[in-house]
């Protein structure tokens, strides 16, 4: 085979590559298909600042996490938050485990995504789902301290109504508006008659001990709360008589200033009221009794009552959840979500609910209790209701986030990057403005310098551009901003070596060879300098590479391909066309002879 | 401008390499004097915090974002603590805080919206816990020596065999790595200076383009060094400094083309390839320009400095 023929054949390998480029680059072009059923789509992968989009890092809390378990831990988290974020529906999600020193992260990349809030809210959020039994019902010192908060707050309170009592205010008017009693408050705080050993004994003291017509100077504590004692009247005789009378002084006053509406039916009650008392009426005897108003300010007991049982964790968690689905209840119709526990999950429901039965048990997600059902009885088979008072979207969602599955560990948002979708466009806009611009500028300069071997360089860079984007669609590597900055940048590059070519090249025909001979030695004497020099900038990416947040990652990756490809595209291409040519006048390659 | 056999016009670079010292040793030292006045203006990248850039679409185009004093305080109203709002355009503007959670950052935007007609838009939102900043910091720094390292290697490897010159091959690597320093040096004080009266940061973009500048002006370096190489070999000069002088002349087209046409793309990115990589492009104009000085007026006189060092 002849010099020429080997030069031919390697010609036709460059024109088969560049048309296959092509192809591979010819928008909305054919898929690569695999063994008949594999089908890949071929297309340009934009990264998030180009079509906009999410990209969030998490931090995941190992601390309680066995030493070793690691690694297994945040392949259950990725698992997890795969699931969630497939749940989007957006084309490229991106979910990625990566070890930084101490800490782990996950990171999950949402091309495309509009509602950032709603994606970051349902990844970042664990459903973290627990079942709580009742603890000891001992206070907490924090319990403690609000209980005797709000006790403190009630008797400043009692204070300031005793006060104002005192000061002459209307004793009943204050009590209907201050006091917690609402029974007696409507009466302006009047309890009636009562004789010894009706009332609780720190109460009965302040009312027998004091003058009637008096308000008792301090505020008494009981075990209701805080009590402004004014006593009324101190008599002896029959308690129903005695409050028979009484009741008639109250309806009186009332009626003063009652509307007609309030009249009839208090009028009407209290005579049914009165009857009752008469029939019974005769057989009491007369006591020592004492008719006195309050106002109480309630206190709260110190007791869980407020807050209700502790509850304490149990082994049971999302992590044994198997299922959860919607369904509606059969008696009210709403809807419920329905769990079902895998074969541990079973078993410690069941021994949760046999070793409950009457008591309650809490179902916490994030740590809010939503609901608290009451075990009637042993249940056995692992299933189990939510009866958290959802409408049908929230019932949906639940269900939803618990099939997605809870996170073996918490994870926080360490980094955000969003990039709203107009602003993607805009970048692709003007970075393919400026390709175009640098390229045209480019091709004049060249041409203008070089002449003819100009446009060989300019055809070279053609092709390499159609093979560069061939590779890009193929890998597939996804190009963002900062990658078409180095896709640019690697034209510069490439023009480069076909500068270092024809400057040799020159030198060598201005030294008198011939053509053929000027090429060859001009590729030799080039080729090491071409080599030295681009060896150097691929060391840099490859660092950069590993210095590696995406933005970066993206830069140096499609600038170490278009380095690679330039160096093949100056030596084969670039040589293969000269030499093929058949011109040999120097002038046109800007030398005269 | 042509040439041609005849007529190749060889300037004595090395006979006015005082005049390059002098400059280069003026604009050095001007970095790092601006470095202790003003110091770096470090990014979110690097000390972690928030940036969160917004564009107003008021219902009325005529009126576009809020001045800068306002934003701030609106900002400062949704509970973070420390704001800086930069316009950006007539309706967009950046605004950098500390970290923000996600909900802070959506507290922000609903404030900005409740404060206008019309719509308030998020462009973009960054947000780097001071764990990672802190982080990226330290691998930057790793990457720069790493980087600076990996080419004392490379170079040192790729001249070991020149041992017979009137020079060691280690005088290659070593004024390559000073041409090096001095690229990143002076670039990194323009940045310093731009930091200080424009509020351009220094972060992890910047870093990038630092580093493929070294990549780039070593590049530079390395093809002159390797004609040096040659023109010891085979050319008809008979002193070091002839051979430099020569080697310098006939690679300075290359290198000047090579600039040039990086330059032109860069230019085009510069002019039309948008806000966010802006910098970015500044940088790597900047350090190529530098960088391809260097390698003609700095790196290899430095090789005649090591040779004159050496013979005493």
């Amino acid at each position: 085979m002849t010099t020429r023929q080997k030069l031919w054949i390697s010609m036709a390998g460059i024109l088969v590559l560049t048309a296959l480029a092509g192809v591979v680059d010819y928008p909305n072009g054919p898929d690569i298909i695999w063994r008949g059923n594999m089908v890949r789509e071929l297309k340009v992968h934009l990264g998030l600042d180009l079509q906009g989009g999410a990209s969030l890092v998490y931090e995941a809390d190992l601390s309680n996490i066995e030493a070793g378990q690691e690694e297994e831990a945040m392949a259950g988290v990725r698992d997890v938050l795969e699931r969630r974020v497939n749940a989007f529906g957006v084309s490229e999600p991106l979910v990625q485990t990566n070890r930084s020193g101490e800490s782990y992260r996950v990171l999950v990349e949402l091309p495309g995504i509009t509602d950032i809030n709603r994606a970051v809210q349902e990844i970042g959020e664990t459903p973290l789902l627990e079942f709580k039994t009742e603890g000891p019902a001992e206070l907490t010192d924090e319990q403690r301290d609000i209980i005797n908060n709000l006790n403190q707050s009630a008797q400043d309170q009692a204070q300031e109504a005793l006060d104002r009592a005192l000061s002459g205010e209307d004793f009943a008017a204050l009590a209907t508006e201050l006091s917690q009693d609402t029974v007696s408050a409507a009466n302006g705080g009047d309890l009636g008659y009562f004789e010894s050993g009706q009332m609780v004994p720190e109460f009965e003291t302040a009312a027998f001990g004091a003058e009637p017509g008096t308000i008792v100077p301090e505020v008494i504590e009981t075990e209701f709360g805080y009590h402004v004692i004014k006593v009324d009247d101190k008599t002896t005789g029959k308690l129903s008589e005695l409050n028979e009378e009484s009741a008639e002084d109250t309806i009186a006053e009332i009626t003063d200033d009652a509307t007609d509406v309030t009249e009839a039916t208090e009028d009407e009650s209290s005579d049914v009221a009165t009857e009752e008392v008469n029939e019974e009426a005769d057989a009491e005897l007369e006591v020592e009794a004492v008719r006195a108003s309050h106002i109480l300010i309630q206190k709260v007991p110190e007791d869980n009552s407020i807050f209700g049982p502790n509850y304490v964790n149990t082994d049971l968690t999302g992590k044994q959840l198997q299922h959860a689905d919607v369904e509606f209840d059969s008696q009210t119709n709403t809807p419920i979500v329905s769990l079902q526990f895998d074969a541990e999950g079973a078993t410690l429901f069941e021994d949760m609910t046999r070793e409950n039965e009457g008591k309650t048990i809490a179902i916490y997600l994030d740590n809010e209790p939503i609901s608290t059902p009451v075990v009637n009885q042993t249940i056995t088979g692992g299933q189990a209701v939510i009866e958290g008072g959802f409408d049908i979207e929230e019932a949906k969602t639940l269900a939803r986030r618990l099939n997605a599955g809870a996170l073996p560990v918490d994870i926080n948002l360490v980094n955000q990057r969003n990039v709203g979708p107009t602003l993607g466009a805009e970048a692709i806009q003007h970075s393919v403005v400026a390709g175009i611009f640098g390229l045209i500028i480019l091709v004049i300069y060249m041409i203008a310098y070089y002449r003819l071997p100009g446009v060989v360089a300019v055809i070279a860079l053609g092709i390499y551009g159609l093979v560069l984007l061939a590779i890009f669609k193929l890998w597939p590597i996804t190009l963002s901003l900062s990658g078409i900055a180095g896709f640019i940048l690697s034209l510069g590059i490439a023009v480069d070596a076909n500068v270092l070519i024809f400057e040799r090249f020159k030198e060598e025909l201005r030294n008198g060879k011939s053509l053929t001979a000027a090429v060859e030695d001009g590729f030799k004497r080039a080729w090491l300098s071409i080599r030295d020099s681009n060896v150097s900038s691929l060391i840099t990416c490859l660092i950069l590479i590993w210095f590696g947040t995406s933005v970066i990652k993206g830069f140096a990756v499609t600038l170490a391909i278009g380095i690679i490809l330039s160096m093949f595209s100056a030596i084969t291409i670039t040589r293969n066309i000269l030499k093929i040519m058949p011109v040999r006048d120097t002038r046109w390659f800007g030398i005269k002879r | 401008m042509k040439q041609n056999a005849d007529n190749i016009k060889i300037f004595n670079i090395l006979g006015t390499r005082r005049i390059w010292y002098g400059i280069s040793i003026t604009l050095v030292v001007a970095s790092v004097v601006v470095w202790a006045m003003y110091g770096f203006n470090l990014g979110i990248d690097f000390t972690g915090g928030s940036l969160l850039q917004v564009k107003y679409e008021t219902t009325d185009p005529s009126i576009g974002a809020p001045e800068a004093d306002v934003i701030t305080q609106q900002v400062l109203d949704s509970g973070v603590t420390e704001a800086v709002v930069q316009p950006s355009d007539e309706t967009t503007v950046i605004i950098k805080t500390p970290f923000l959670e996600n909900e802070q950052r959506q507290a922000v935007l609903d404030v900005l919206s409740a404060s206008v007609d019309g719509k308030v838009i998020e462009e973009s939102f960054e947000s780097i816990g001071p764990t990672i900043g802190q982080e990226l910091r330290s691998k930057a720094v790793t990457a720069l020596i790493m980087v600076v390292i990996a080419i004392i290697i490379y170079v040192a490897i790729a001249f070991r065999k020149i041992s017979k010159g009137p020079v060691p091959s280690w005088a290659y690597g070593v004024s390559a790595i000073i041409a090096l320093m001095h690229d990143i040096i002076i670039t990194v004080g323009i940045f310093i200076v731009l930091g200080h009266f424009y509020g351009v940061q220094i972060n992890v973009m910047f870093i990038t383009a630092l580093l493929t500048i070294l990549g780039f002006s070593v590049n530079d370096t390395i093809v002159v060094f390797d004609r040096i190489r040659e023109g010891l070999r085979r050319s008809k000069q008979t002193d070091f400094e002839g051979v430099i002088n020569e080697s310098i002349n006939f690679t300075m087209m290359r290198s000047l083309n090579t600039s040039i046409t990086t330059l032109i793309v860069l230019t085009a990115l510069l002019l039309f390839g948008g806000e966010s990589i802006r910098y970015f492009i500044v940088a790597l104009i900047i350090g190529i320009t530098v960088g391809t000085y260097s390698s003609i007026f700095i790196a290899s006189p430095l090789l005649l400095l090591w040779q004159k060092l050496l013979k005493r």
